[in-house]
């Protein structure tokens, strides 16, 4: 994966989460968000329902009191307080009054505690309402002080609930309690005033097991009441304000947050819950919305982040680029490249630094070379020297026996003279070959390129050899070959490439003085032919080796130090390599690899050759 | 001492002087209309016509009594009344004139104006208002009518208000059930509260002023007993308990035995019944019954001729001229069956107004005697010196 694809990954990776991120915060802040504002209007209703609970309360207590303080009460107290009272002719008072002070519940009871008259049971007269004259401690109970309260009530059609105050009219030692109170049932829940979404429903709690017909809405019913059951039950249990949901389908639009608060009587007994429901289906929409939105925006930001990361992975990789181009350029030999990187930052350092670089690797290259060229002429020169004064000796010495011949032994002078000539004649003969020598290496022909099987160049090789592995007189040498079957054919002058592999098996049985073996194998990898010739020989120094290729250097005392050059130069020119391994007292290899189709360049040490061609 | 004979002299002359209205008003006068108000809708004036309901056909009943002269033992009617129909607006309104040629003689008023579908309410606070002379009016209104200044004249107890267990409904089949909701009903309460002590507690079929024997059947209450005859009763029956629904005296009594029984434990469903519903659908009812005859064989025959095809209740037959302890023992039986609960008797109420003379309550089985009835006051006193 290249630079810049990493970045453009890193880029839009990191985009893509900061936007998720940033998308999937604002979704918990929007349901947060959400979640308190549900609370808030549960708790707003709550409130309102506690306020309307309290004035209602406050209400009957002021009409009870009036009630009370009526002159047809005070009249009745006073009949009532007399000996022998007739409350029969009240029997059927309480309901006219009822009406009149707009109550559902009314009982006028007399000082032991007998109904008098009542409005909502107007049969029940004469029972006892005992309660209401004396509290749990036997006491008398000061209503004054007690105010309103709620309470369960059996009325004609089943129990009830009701906010009841009572108040007391006192004639002499008798009372006459006037019990008043409105029923808490749909009529009071149609008078709260609900926001949009919201209901508030009313569960009676007047069986000891939940029943569905308790639980009322403003219609007075409510549907599916029986999937409150459980949440009623708790309640029931750990009478304390609670929130459950109910999702009545699947849809989550369906769900409904409700907020239950229990409502207790005078013992603080738990009467009836009060469900506040929140309906969440435009909450479940708006957080529908937002997701979406949050998608989209995910997406077009998925969508940015890849371009801005398309743009700045390219940006950024620019210099860098043009920095691995000029690295490629430099590899390829434009030892001239350059980076042209303009600002600061580690990148234009870098370019710079690049720059300065290849500038002294030029700079140092060129001494290299400078070097390289005398180091070449001080060893041609000291060839040359070595190769020229060994004929030139004889020369010098035949001439001087000439010389010699001539003023001490003239009578010999023919002899001489014809023998010295032969000898001349010999070494300038000499000198000639060695002159053709050097012509030749500096003539190395252009490859002609026609089909090869570099198996059948090795085997022509060894063959060629196979004679003088075995001479007599000297120590055998055994050829091995390893050479693979189906090796494909290259494109490659057949008779350099048999000059090079001759010249590595000449190499190798100099190195092999005491004999040893010789192993030549082939194998092909990638299109590519490989030949490794190795020697069990004395080996090379990693001195040697490194300048094993070098012309004109050579370990051997009669060598030229063209063999390997010549090598290196065949392998060249069909684009391969060659590489040398070798360790002191083991052995050494030669490793050859040729492409099955040359470039059209020369792609391997091209340099220098041609460095040399053109010297 | 002269002057204390002149005083006294002086005194009595005066008294004399101011009692002498008084004297003549209390000579019959002929003339003026006198108002009555009902509470039926009497749609027909056809004696032997078909009636919506007990109260229309009694309403029926009085008004024909008023333009006949004889009724006949076949139930039709003959002979011209003291009144003749002068107006009618079937339903609402009905005006009777007086039948000059009445062989019994002119009635004193000359006519009679009954207004229809009054109801309690507002007959009494007609009365009040003096906006009519004569209606018919609750017993347990009458102690606040009279209070109020309304002439309120009130009859024997002659009506029974009565719990029948209608036949054939299994619910009410157990006897031990019938006797536990019996022995619940607290009749006092009832007669005391609701009907303002205007009547009696039933424990039998007849009144005491009739029979004699009333007393010998009990009249309290036993919450106790139907307790313990309740609980014997397993499964628990529903009951529904029904009255008439153009009936508040009744809803009342009803709700108060629905309320007697849920003390004793025992469950009631009340249900209003309309009168002209032709199926209640209810195990129990409560029923008016109205004496048609001072006498107790004659009274009680009648009121078996109604309970018999609601409760089922069929005594052995009593003898023509039967004897107080026979009458004694039908009745018992009835009641000891327990699918006849008496609950209450009850007088006739009605309300006059200050002018209103010669009023006499009609006895069991009698009609209203308008032909005897005068009133007093100036547009009376013009028709004065009419034969």
């Amino acid at each position: 994966m290249t630079f810049r694809a990493k970045l453009f990954w890193i880029f839009t990776l990191a985009l893509v989460l900061s936007v998720g991120l940033i998308a999937t915060g604002v979704t918990i802040a929007a349901r947060k968000a959400f979640d308190e504002s549900n609370r808030q209007h549960s708790d707003a209703l709550v409130a309102q329902f506690q306020r309307e609970f309290e004035r209602r309360g406050q209400d009957v207590a002021r009409r009870v009191q009036g009630i009370a303080n009526a002159e047809g009460t005070v009249r009745m107290a006073i009949d009532l307080a007399r000996p022998q009272a007739d409350v029969s002719v009240y029997v059927s008072d309480a309901r006219g009054v009822a009406q009149s002070y707009q109550l559902d519940f009314l009982d006028f009871v007399g000082n032991d505690g007998s109904i008098i008259s009542s409005a909502e049971n107007p049969a029940r007269f004469g029972y006892k309402m005992d309660w209401v004259t004396k509290g749990a401690d036997e006491k008398p109970i000061d209503w004054a002080a007690q105010g309103p309260f709620l309470t369960k009530l059996d009325t004609e059609a089943g129990p009830a609930l009701a906010l009841m105050a009572v108040s007391r009219v006192r004639v002499g030692d008798k009372d006459l309690y006037i019990v008043g109170g409105q029923k808490l049932g749909k009529e009071f829940l149609a008078s709260l005033v609900l926001p949009a979404g919201m209901r508030a429903l009313l569960y009676l709690n007047l069986d000891p097991n939940f029943q569905p017909a308790n639980l009322i809405d403003v219609s007075g019913s409510v549907d599916q009441a029986q999937r409150f059951a459980s949440f009623i039950d708790r309640v029931e249990q750990q009478p304390a304000e609670q929130t459950f949901t109910i999702d009545w389908t699947a849809d989550p639009k369906s769900a409904e947050v409700f907020h239950a608060l229990p409502l207790r009587g005078r013992q603080n007994e738990l009467l009836g819950i009060l469900l506040v429901g929140n309906s969440q289906r435009e909450v479940v929409i708006l957080e529908r919305r937002i997701q979406i939105l949050a998608i989209v925006a995910v997406a077009v930001g998925i969508f940015i982040a890849l371009l801005l990361s398309w743009w700045g992975a390219a940006r950024v990789t620019r210099p860098i680029r043009k920095l691995a181009d000029a690295a490629r350029g430099v590899t390829e030999g434009n030892w001239s490249a350059r980076v042209d990187v303009r600002g600061g930052g580690e990148v234009g350092q870098l370019a710079r630094a690049f720059n300065q670089m290849t500038q002294q690797l030029v700079e140092q290259r060129e001494r290299l070379l400078q070097a390289e060229r005398v180091a070449a002429w001080r060893e041609l020169a000291r060839r040359l020297a070595h190769e020229l004064k060994n004929p030139l000796f004889p020369l010098q010495t035949t001439v001087e026996n000439l010389r010699r011949a001539k003023e001490q032994n003239p009578e010999q002078f023919e002899e001489v003279f014809r023998e010295s000539t032969g000898i001349l004649l010999a070494e300038i003969e000499n000198l000639k070959t060695i002159v053709a020598r050097f012509s030749n290496f500096a003539k190395m022909p252009q490859p002609e390129l026609g089909s090869v099987n570099l198996n059948e160049v090795v085997r022509s090789v060894v063959k060629l050899f196979e004679a003088q592995f075995g001479a007599v007189g000297r120590p055998p040498i055994t050829p091995e070959l390893h050479l693979e079957e189906g090796l494909p054919t290259i494109q490659a002058d057949q008779a350099l490439l048999h000059r090079a592999v001759e010249n590595l098996v000449l190499n190798a049985m100099d190195a092999m003085p005491a004999g040893g073996v010789l192993m030549l194998r082939t194998t092909h990898q990638n299109g590519n032919v490989k030949l490794e010739i190795s020697d069990t020989g004395t080996g090379l120094t990693p001195e040697e080796c490194d300048r094993l290729f070098t012309p004109y250097y050579t370990t051997k005392q009669h060598g030229t130090g063209l063999g390997l050059a010549i090598v290196q130069s065949v392998v060249s020119d069909h684009g391969g390599r060659i590489a040398v391994e070798s360790e002191s007292g083991v052995g050494t290899s030669f490793h050859i690899e040729l492409p099955g189709k040359p470039p059209q360049r020369p792609q391997v040490f091209p340099m220098v050759f041609e460095k040399k061609a053109e010297e | 001492m002269l002057s204390r004979r002149r005083a006294a002299v002086s005194g009595a002359a005066i008294i004399l002087l101011a009692a002498l209205p008084a004297l003549s008003a209390r000579r019959p006068r002929y003339g003026g209309t006198l108002r009555a108000e009902i509470g039926a809708a009497v749609s027909s004036l056809d004696p032997g016509g078909a009636s919506a309901n007990p109260e229309e056909a009694a309403a029926k009943a009085e008004i024909a009594a008023l333009i006949y002269d004889h009724r006949n033992p076949d139930g039709t009617y003959s002979d011209p009344g003291p009144f003749r129909v002068s107006e009618w607006e079937p339903g609402k309104h009905l005006t009777l004139a007086a039948n000059e040629d009445y062989r019994g003689g002119r009635p004193f008023v000359d006519a009679i104006e009954i207004q229809m579908r009054r109801a309690a309410r507002d007959r009494v606070v007609d009365l009040e208002v003096n906006k009519t002379d004569l209606a018919e009016i609750p017993p347990e209104q009458a102690r606040r009518a009279a209070d109020r200044g309304t002439q309120v004249s009130t009859s024997q107890v002659d009506r029974l208000v009565a719990l029948v267990f209608l036949a054939g409904h299994p619910a009410a089949s157990d006897a031990r059930l019938r006797e536990a909701i019996a022995d619940s009903i607290d009749r006092d309460a009832i007669v005391n509260f609701i009907l303002q002590k205007e009547g009696e507690a039933a424990g039998g079929l007849l009144p005491q002023w009739s029979s004699g024997t009333a007393f010998l059947f009990a009249t309290v209450s036993d919450p106790g007993r139907a307790k313990e005859l309740w609980q014997q009763i397993a499964p628990s029956p529903k009951i529904v308990l029904g009255y008439d629904s153009d009936d508040p005296q009744e809803q009342a009594i009803a709700e108060r035995i629905v309320v007697n029984a849920r003390e004793a434990g025992i469950t009631l469903t009340l249900r209003a019944i309309s009168p002209s519903a032709a199926v209640s659908n209810v195990d129990a009812e409560l029923v008016r019954l109205a004496m048609v005859s001072p006498q107790p064989q004659v009274a009680l025959t009648s009121f078996l001729g109604v309970l018999n095809p609601l409760a089922g209740v069929n005594p052995d037959p009593l003898p023509d001229r039967a004897s107080p302890d026979q009458i004694y023992e039908s009745e018992k039986a009835i009641v000891r069956s327990f699918s006849v609960v008496p609950i209450a008797w009850m007088p006739q109420v009605y309300g006059l107004s200050a002018r209103v003379r010669d009023w006499k309550v009609p006895g069991p089985g009698e009609s209203w005697p308008l032909a005897d009835v005068w009133l007093d006051g100036s547009g009376a006193a013009a028709a004065q010196g009419n034969p």
